[in-house]
């Protein structure tokens, strides 16, 4: 019923709908046309025929007159012609001399040649009424002489157009409408797949595409067009990653290089001296530098995602050693620690790298807490997955950046005066991609809080 | 002490080679794998820093020969591929301790004395002293002038690596790999923190600090001589 409705929602429908209202317009006019042409020539032929008869009459009557007339009448008005024509000759009495009704039907504008009447059928059904269409004369001795033809046959046959017309085009729309819905539905498949596509590379995986299923057409050609769009914008975005990464790579060597002659020079300076305190400085950048660089490089071969070192791992333990690492730091803020940590199933992981996620992540909650705050972690075993929550009552992440705090070396406007170099909740992103967890960064009212998923994901994804 | 260099890199070869001079040691540098193995299985160097990648034999079966050859001197491995399966396969193959380029001077140093440090002190001693600080590695209990000092299990570890090093350097990243078996870099030194801690407990009752921060490059136990 949903997805009835959703149809006539979608574009493609009204189009279709549209269209077979148009195609139904145009049949019943050109069905209008048939129907009034053929009126036209029926009516042509009646009067047609009924000339002739008049012609053929005359001429009996100019050669023998009034008894050649009757003549005539009586030889056509034989039942055995049928009752295709109808004549009647009267005199001044109106008594009938000949033809196949027996009274005038009534009186009729002299001046009027063509007449219409209806009359009794007097062939075979009595009870039935002809309508008929006749010419009437009069001739000089007070007789009155008519020629007719019953239009019942051409009115039955006007009738049967009319019912035949209707069915055609009830069916024209009928057929149009299932065409129409047809085609909407297949159409619409087809836009659906470009669009839950786009939806999906929206959120992450910019390696999907849009199923190509025909490229003859134009929405063929558009999938064609939009999966290169896509190839060119993941080469572009690949292409930057890889440049910053190989730029971490090649800038490591000659940062450690100096940040050795500053060590050495260090050694050479006596305790005390101006220059000892700037050269500690400078050995202090470029020791951030190098934690930069190294943790770009390590998310780059996280995102990689090279699985050697998985292992069944014991989460729970994980997170445990990671807040005890961090429990003093956050006593010394002043802040206060929580864990609540059920116990959980194993799961499969890199223990560094799961390790490094956590640390991240409880590091950022102290980090941004301001004193007298709270920082919470939490693990818990539901139906089928596992979830741990970092959460504190810093500042938040406001919604909108939400999906972007995850990019390399973002940072909010309000965090960029904090130590930091924006790549910690990038690794984090990088982990939970690698291992195919859900990360979902939420309001914590106040703060953050960052759950992370594991086993919903993968689970859901093996039964599509 | 005499220590065995075997890097192909010429100028990172002869910057080490300076610097452990420099710090008291004799070296000799091997600019090639089958020149390194033939030095290191003909000569006898308390320690050697091998390269894991070089040109002829590379650092992997070097280490392999000369663990082959019965030669148990301490050996140091550098390396640009940073991730844990190739620390692992470093450390299975005979090496002691694995270093990934490009490093800080100070840390190769730092490791480098522990790895000589633990070749003379041969078994995993179960007590352990230095100067007035005592430590019972089975009973979990630590004295210092002969008063009880009571430890977190994590401290407790953090003092045992301390003292197994005591008068030697120790980084805040062997710190890290050693008593928290992390091998990463946390954001925060949160070490710095748990070092704080310990010495509120082993430090500030007493009169005189035995663990001291080494500017630039980590921490250092130095006991007080008991005389």
């Amino acid at each position: 019923m949903k997805r009835l409705v959703r149809m006539f929602g979608t574009t493609t429908f009204r189009l279709a709908l549209v269209y077979t209202v148009i195609f139904g317009l145009s049949v019943s006019g050109l069905f209008g046309f048939i129907l009034v042409t053929t009126d036209v020539f029926a009516e042509r032929q009646t009067e047609t025929a009924i000339i002739a008869e008049v012609a053929a009459f005359q001429e009996a009557f100019q050669r023998e007159g009034i008894p050649g007339l009757v003549q005539a009448i009586n030889r056509r008005a034989d039942p055995n012609f049928g009752w295709a024509g109808i004549y009647l000759l009267i005199d001044g009495a109106s008594n009938a001399l000949a033809g196949n009704i027996r009274t005038w039907p009534r009186d009729f504008d002299a001046n009027d040649v063509w007449i219409n009447f209806e009359v009794r059928d007097m062939s075979k059904a009595p009870e039935e009424t002809a309508d008929v269409q006749a010419q009437q004369f009069v001739i000089p001795g007070g007789y009155k002489f008519l020629v007719g033809r019953d239009l019942r046959e051409a009115r039955e046959f006007r009738g049967q157009l009319i019912r035949s017309l209707n069915i055609g085009l009830a069916l024209t729309l009928a057929l149009g409408m299932i065409g129409g819905v047809a085609f909407s539905r297949s159409i619409m498949g087809r836009i659906e797949a470009i669009t839950s596509t786009c939806q999906q590379i929206m959120s992450g995986e910019l390696s999907r595409r849009v199923p190509v299923t025909r490229t003859s057409d134009e929405l063929g050609q558009l999938t064609l067009r939009i999966n290169q769009m896509l190839d060119q914008i993941e080469r572009l975005m690949t292409g930057m990653q890889q440049v910053s990464d190989n730029v971490a790579h090649d800038l490591r060597t000659p940062l450690t290089s100096l940040r050795n002659e500053l060590e050495t020079a260090l050694y050479q300076t006596s305790d005390g001296s101006p220059q000892r305190l700037s050269i500690e400085k400078a050995i202090t950048a470029a020791d951030k530098l190098l934690t930069t660089f190294r943790a770009l490089l390590r998310i780059a071969r996280t995102e990689a995602g090279v699985q050697g070192n998985f292992e069944a791992l014991d989460i729970v333990s994980i997170v445990r050693d990671v807040a005890e690492l961090y429990e003093p730091l956050a006593d010394e803020k002043g802040l206060q620690f929580d864990t609540r940590l059920s116990p959980v199933q194993e799961i499969s992981g890199d223990r560094q790298l799961i390790a490094q996620a956590f640390s991240n992540l409880v590091d950022n909650a102290v980090k941004y807490t301001q004193p007298g705050g709270k920082v919470t972690l939490v693990a818990e075993q539901h139906e089928g997955c596992s979830s741990f929550v970092v959460a504190d009552t810093g500042p938040g992440i406001p919604p909108e950046y939400r999906e972007r705090v995850l990019e390399r070396m973002f940072r909010l406007e309000e965090s960029r005066t904090s130590p930091g170099s924006g790549l910690g909740l990038s690794l984090v992103a990088a982990v939970a991609k690698s291992h195919n967890l859900e990360l979902k960064l939420d309001d914590n009212c106040p703060g953050l809080s960052v759950t992370l998923v594991f086993g919903r994901n993968s689970d859901s994804k093996d039964s599509r | 002490m005499r220590i065995l260099i075997i890097e192909d890199d010429l100028q990172a070869g002869q910057y080490l080679a300076k610097g452990l001079r420099e710090s008291g040691y004799v070296v000799d540098l091997a600019e090639d794998g089958n020149t390194g193995l033939l030095m290191a299985t003909s000569e006898n160097y308390d320690a050697m820093i091998v390269d894991r990648m070089l040109p002829g034999t590379d650092g992997i079966s070097i280490v392999e020969a000369v663990r082959d050859a019965e030669i148990s001197s301490p050996i140091l491995f550098l390396s640009a591929l940073g991730e844990v399966e190739d620390r692992v396969s470093g450390l299975k193959a005979g090496g002691d301790d694995y270093l990934v380029k490009p490093f800080a001077f100070s840390e190769l140093l730092a490791r480098l004395e522990a790895l000589l440090r633990r070749s003379t002190t041969t078994t995993e001693a179960t007590f352990l002293s230095a100067g007035d600080l005592e430590m019972d590695i089975l009973a979990r209990t630590v004295k210092r002038q002969g008063k009880r000092v009571y430890l977190h299990p994590r401290e407790f570890r953090l003092l045992e690596y301390l003292v197994r090093h005591t008068g030697q350097v120790v980084t805040r990243t062997m710190l890290l790999e050693h008593v928290w078996e992390y091998h990463f870099d946390p954001q925060t030194n949160v070490i710095d923190v748990h070092i704080s801690r310990l010495r509120q407990k082993i430090d500030k009752p007493f009169d005189i600090p035995i663990l001291h921060t080494v500017r630039g490059a980590g921490y250092k136990l130095e006991p007080v001589s008991q005389s």
